[in-house]
């Protein structure tokens, strides 16, 4: 089972609120889509500046595995405060704790409220439709 | 039986082409579309991550342009170019990456086939063609490269974008002065020119997909928004963006 302190996107993000703070990723599905289960296989990712203003389901990054590059989208609207800089070098980090220590940015959201987003037991819903 | 869209631009400019594929692949609610294409002048593009600097033979050249899909530099002579756009949700490109790919060099696999070549997927095993400090694609591999002779062939990179998936690919006709020892066509079919291949590909995209190749030209707002996209693909700015 997947946390449930969190809320999750189609596009298989993550938000946490933390505060005043909420804290995006994405989920260990995205990961395995993207890397095959090889940790190796994600090999760039391009995030956004502290200070942009991101819109609900805005681009705000990108990410390279061995053969695809593919969006990150936000899930929610606010300003970005923080980026994970450890995970630039080191993406790695997605595939052993995505949940965790592989966060991407922390954003001041516009709001705390995260209508409209699945919850842990509809993701895993969510996620079983995606499979074959 | 399905039929998808078949577009095809011989010899286009290195930016037109970009600004093709990326417009085709927003080009939301479209039926599935695959292009031929052709580079004139033979472009070497690099992958969307790459440094200008990690890529030598990329300082001196003439055409360099920079893709929106990932991956190493090719040098886009001897060649086929195709792509492939559709929805993520298409049956193509749905489930994991990996899957997707192994869809798509099946059907290349089976035009290569009717030249007598056995393409396969590399698997585990080491290539002839590994080169260290190039950048080159052809240079570089995966698991799920399609290789023959023991080289690398096929170069092959994705988008995913949007609920939308362009998945481009690099078929060598013939060996380039940059990309040296490859695999290529030229053993079975000396001087192969893309126009020549094309009909195989076709025929076999179609038997392995169970669809219908109509030709067909891009609709007048994906030609508009290739012309407004080929601007950026011509751009030093885009260019020397790492």
């Amino acid at each position: 089972m997947r946390p449930n302190d969190r809320k999750y996107a189609q596009s298989h993000e993550w938000v946490k609120i933390d505060g005043d703070v909420a804290i995006i990723g994405i989920t260990d599905f995205a990961v395995q889509e993207l890397s095959n289960g090889n940790e190796s296989d994600l090999v760039y990712c391009d995030l956004p500046d502290a200070g942009r203003v991101l819109a609900a389901g805005e681009t705000f990054g990108e990410i390279e595995s061995v053969k695809a590059v593919s969006d990150l989208y936000a899930p929610i609207a606010g300003e970005v405060l923080e980026i994970n800089a450890a995970i630039e070098d080191h993406l790695e980090i997605l595939s052993k704790d995505p949940w965790g220590a592989g966060w991407i940015i922390k954003i001041k959201p516009d709001s705390k409220k995260l209508d409209g987003l699945m919850d842990a037991a509809e993701y895993e819903k969510f996620v079983a439709s995606k499979k074959h | 039986m399905d039929t998808w869209r078949l577009v095809t631009t011989w010899n286009a400019q290195p930016a037109f082409n970009l600004g093709l594929d990326e417009a085709l692949l927003e080009s939301s609610g479209a039926p599935v579309t695959v292009r031929f294409y052709s580079w004139k002048p033979g472009a070497i593009s690099l992958g969307y991550f790459q440094r200008l600097a990690d890529v030598p033979a990329a300082l001196d050249a003439r055409a360099v342009v920079r893709r929106f899909t990932g991956g190493g530099a090719i040098h886009h002579q001897r060649e086929l170019t195709f792509s492939i756009a559709a929805e993520l949700e298409h049956p193509l490109y749905r489930g994991p990456i990996a899957e997707s790919y192994a869809r798509v060099h099946a059907a290349v696999a089976r035009a290569l086939a009717t030249f007598g070549v056995t393409a396969e997927l590399r698997g585990e095993r080491t290539l002839a063609s590994e080169r260290e400090g190039t950048g080159m694609c052809f240079h570089k591999s995966s698991p799920l490269d399609l290789v023959w002779n023991e080289r690398k062939g096929v170069g092959s990179a994705q988008r995913r974008s949007r609920g939308r998936v362009l998945h481009h690919g690099s078929i060598k006709l013939g060996t380039t002065p940059l990309e040296g020892d490859i695999a290529t066509l030229e053993h079975v079919a000396r001087g192969l020119e893309p126009e020549s291949f094309a009909p195989a590909l076709r025929e076999a995209f179609e038997a392995q997909f169970g669809v219908r190749l109509a030709a067909d030209v891009p609709d007048a707002l994906e030609r508009g928004r290739a012309k407004e996209l080929a601007l950026r693909f011509a751009s030093e700015e885009f260019l020397r963006r790492r």
